[in-house]
């Protein structure tokens, strides 16, 4: 299978799912009790026109199908409907929140993919004393949840040693990365223990097969067996967990955008969920399905790159 | 969540180390980020002390940071009916009436307003009032911002303080006529709100459907809109050319802290000067950190525990009065509101009858609900009434400890009596949903729930029990309490009206629809640079940030 017929058939598969999963996500607010009318009114006497004002509006009398076409037909147009709590345009509340989101959850990733690595390759490579102690602390970091983190990190580099903000992002990209980097750190510790886990694993196992052996026997040196084959090897592993990781970082940030006060994406689904602000919730829902599917994607086009034995398609015999 | 094997037939051969991993990146999602985390602190049972308000300011100050704990999804005024956007907003836009920080009533933008008939009232403005854009106010601008609370389309929140107005007419260039379909004791009042607030119309027209969420507001306060950087925070800048006192601040920065601990830290730390709505159980961190003052004001506000279903167990009287007189309220006081709060037998504050008669507010809080836990005579009611036994279901919820920790104390209060009482625990975001939907409360007897006036007057709390009413939850119906709800509406003399009212605190209080627990104060707290905002709840519709300067 050629290169570009793979990518234009996952194109298409990505298509199918993500109109399959905007079902999902329509149908999904429906079922939960409440109605936005009754939110925005906040538990006020509300006047039955005014009800009636608020659901012709927002077209919350229509059939649920001709709502959930009229929505998807929005979205093919790029527009994603008009927020119910913010009284404004969802693609403007998106613009405006998306910056922040999208850089705590890349730095957590450099961190993440970076340290992870890093400490899996020590623990591999090293052993000993190098390997128990990276052993400890990713047990610690895969026993300490994100807000967890978030309140520890809180505490002690905000609160007590003042060299992070409490909370908050700060204009300019400078001061933005600064005041990310708690968020991310609490945000990407527990997937730095897992992938050094994951990475340290892979390269042992790898470090134990038959042509590193060979290899070494034949007198290619330690350093050329290590990043030639073994961590090369352990590289497929990572890129394979790539969308999981994302996946991790984009649902976890909900949490760590609420604990750091980081007006985000994530905090904005919260806030939308609770106000049951559908035209929101369901943008936000989608944009999160499609960057899932996007870096699985990205992942898929990669892995024979850095893998040649990995082949695109599903059998040879098709392309 | 997407399959986590997805694509892994086209990379057979490692399969393996997928697997392992799948179920450890399964675990991730699951384990990485649970809730979050809720304060178990139940406080130190500190005193405190009510405060009208806090030392003035010595001088100007460049500017100031003031946390909130939400952003307001938009500032146009019609919608203004939270905390978060109010606290703006006071600064910002103004009324034709004023509410002072010693909660009282006086002259806005309408330097007077006279009620020559029951149902009419007349607003002069003051002349050579500014809006932001440097334009003058006029009776237009009035009668178009009126207008939009009016117009059914809009679905203004304020909508039903506008029931009784039939029309709202210019009778001069800078006089203002509304005319009512009946006497309304509470519209002049209500002038003092958001529901007052005046606009330019033009200024308006011209923002459109993005009137409030974007540019400027158009108002005349003594603070303009500056940046607003959605989701992190909003700027206020001093009004120059303001027809009052001017600002002691040149600028006011509100952040948006939505977590209670990080909210905290930030006022620690310096990073926001200071805040209202300070989480009940920060008082004592924040009075150790030795970084400022916490005061406390008159809130206006009532804690009480709101019945649900009159078909159950509690339909009968004498089991809802048991349960209040099980009820430990100074215990709950002590834990669930940091020791700052007062016990009451009485739904509204007393703060509410702050203009009545001393004879009246007197006779209005003689014989209530007793606050005295009495066991046996509860225990007694619940044997006469055959209730011993019985089920009842009270929500709960992580979202506040006032709220779990009075559930708790309604569970330990009928425990004691002979009650089986059911604890729900409901999630944030669904509890708040049992204030506005019927269905989301089916299943449940009763659940906490802390209410404010936004007037100072009882009428704006006991009117929730007329037939039909949207917070009259258990579906109370009285035609005699519906007929004295009217007649202190169309009652003008505030005298006259304060005794009618304090006959249907009488049967609010007798049929104890709600159970009333405690008053709760109004926190604030300021870091040493700043001083100067009131204590009361006024700052939700007085210029209060127009007042902070320098402390020193």
């Amino acid at each position: 299978m050629s290169f570009l017929r793979f990518a234009a058939r996952r194109l298409a598969e990505m298509a199918a799912t993500l109109f399959g999963a905007s079902f999902v996500i329509f149908g999904a607010m429906y079922l939960a009790p409440g109605n936005p009318a009754s939110f925005l009114l906040s538990g006020r006497s509300a006047s039955p026109e005014a009800l009636k004002a608020i659901n012709a509006q927002y077209h919350l009398d229509d059939p649920f199908v001709l709502q959930y076409l009229r929505w998807t037909g929005q979205i093919l147009h790029g527009d994603f409907g008009r927020s119910i709590t913010y009284r404004t345009d969802v693609s403007r509340l998106l613009a405006d929140r998306l910056p922040s989101t999208l850089l705590l959850v890349a730095m957590a990733l450099v961190l993440v993919v970076t340290l992870g690595l890093l400490l899996g390759w020590i623990g591999a490579v090293r052993g000993g004393a190098a390997d128990s102690t990276i052993l400890v602390s990713t047990t610690f970091a895969l026993g300490t949840p994100s807000f967890v983190a978030a309140v520890l990190l809180q505490g002690l580099f905000a609160v007590k040693l003042g060299w992070f903000p409490t909370g908050g992002t700060g204009d300019g990209l400078g001061q933005m990365i600064w005041h990310l980097t708690l968020p991310a750190v609490a945000l990407a510790l527990y997937l730095i223990g897992m992938l050094a886990r994951v990475t340290r694993a892979a390269m042992l196992e790898v470090l134990g097969q038959e042509h590193v052996t060979v290899a070494r026997s034949r007198g290619v040196s330690d350093h050329r067996v290590i990043s030639r084959h073994v961590f090369r090897n352990a590289l497929g592993t990572v890129l394979t967990t790539g969308g999981l990781i994302v996946s991790t970082l984009l649902v976890c940030t909900v949490l760590v955008e609420s604990a750091f006060s980081v007006g985000g994406i994530g905090q904005l689904l919260e806030l939308s969920t609770t106000t049951k602000d559908f035209p929101t919730v369901q943008a936000i829902s989608l944009i999160m399905v499609g960057l899932f599917m996007t870096v699985n994607l990205v992942v898929d086009l990669l892995h024979p790159l850095v893998d040649p034995r990995v082949t695109l398609g599903p059998r040879r015999s098709a392309a | 969540m997407a399959d986590p094997q997805d694509g892994s037939r086209s990379r057979s051969s490692h399969r393996r180390p997928a697997l392992p991993l799948a179920a450890l990146a399964a675990l991730a999602l699951v384990a990485a980020c649970a809730g979050p985390p809720k304060s178990g602190d139940t406080g130190g049972g500190s005193s405190y002390q009510l405060s009208q308000d806090t030392p003035a300011a010595k001088g100007d100050i460049d500017s100031f940071s003031w946390a909130l704990y939400a952003e307001p999804p938009t500032l146009d005024w019609i919608a203004a009916f939270d905390y978060p956007q109010n606290t703006i907003l006071s600064n910002v836009c103004e009324s034709l009436m004023r509410w002072t920080p010693q909660l009282t009533l006086a002259p806005g933008l309408a330097e007077k307003a006279s009620n020559p008939d029951p149902t009419t009232w007349v607003y002069d403005l003051r002349p050579g009032v500014h809006f932001h854009d440097g334009s003058v106010l006029t009776a237009d601008d009035v009668v178009y911002s009126l207008g939009r609370q009016l117009n059914p389309d809009n679905a203004a929140a304020w909508a039903q303080q506008f029931q009784n107005v039939s029309t709202v007419i210019r009778t001069g260039p800078l006089q203002v006529t509304v005319k009512l379909i009946q006497p309304d004791s509470q519209f002049n009042q209500y002038m003092a709100t958001a529901a007052g607030v005046v606009a330019a119309k033009a200024g308006v027209q011209a923002a459109g459907k993005d009137y409030g969420t974007t540019g400027s507001l158009d108002c005349t306060g003594p603070f303009e809109l500056g940046a607003w950087n959605k989701g992190q925070s909003l700027e206020l800048r001093r009004f120059d050319s303001y027809w009052g006192t001017k600002a002691k601040a040149a600028k006011a920065e509100f952040r948006f802290l939505t977590d209670p601990s990080a909210r905290v830290n930030a006022m620690i730390t310096g990073e926001a000067d200071g805040g209202y709505l300070i989480p009940t159980e920060s008082y004592e961190r924040l009075r150790s950190s030795g970084a400022g003052s916490l005061y406390f004001g008159e809130g206006l506000s009532t804690v009480n525990v709101n019945v649900t279903n009159m078909s159950g167990v509690l339909g009968d009287a004498r089991v809802r009065k048991a349960l209040s007189l099980a009820l430990d309220r100074s215990g709950f006081v002590k834990a669930g509101l940091g020791g700052a709060g007062t016990v009451t037998g009485s739904l509204t504050t007393r703060a509410a009858w702050a203009a009545a008669p001393e004879a009246t507010r007197k006779d209005a809080f003689e014989g209530l609900t007793p606050t005295t836990p009495d066991l046996a005579r509860a225990k007694a009611l619940i044997k006469e009434a055959g209730a011993a036994g019985k089920t009842v279901t009270v929500a709960t919820s992580p979202i506040g400890q006032d709220v779990s920790l009075l559930a708790t104390a309604v569970q330990a209060a009928g425990t004691g009596i002979g009650l089986d009482v059911q604890l729900k625990t409901i999630a944030p975001n669904a509890f708040t949903s049992l204030f506005t939907s019927a269905e989301a409360r089916e299943g449940i007897d009763m659940f906490p729930e802390t209410y404010y006036d936004s007037i100072t007057d009882p009428l704006d709390l006991l009117a929730n029990f007329k037939t039909g009413a949207f917070q009259n939850y258990a579906g109370f119906s009285d035609p005699a309490y519906d007929d004295l709800v009217k007649k202190a509406t169309t009652t003008a003399d505030p005298a006259e009206r304060f005794a009618i009212e304090a006959q249907l605190q009488k049967i609010a209080s007798d049929e104890l629809l709600w159970i009333p627990v405690a008053e709760w104060p109004t926190a604030v707290f300021m870091n040493k640079r700043i001083t100067g905002a009131p204590t009361t709840i006024s700052y939700m519709y007085y210029p209060w940030a127009a007042d902070v300067g320098a402390a020193r």
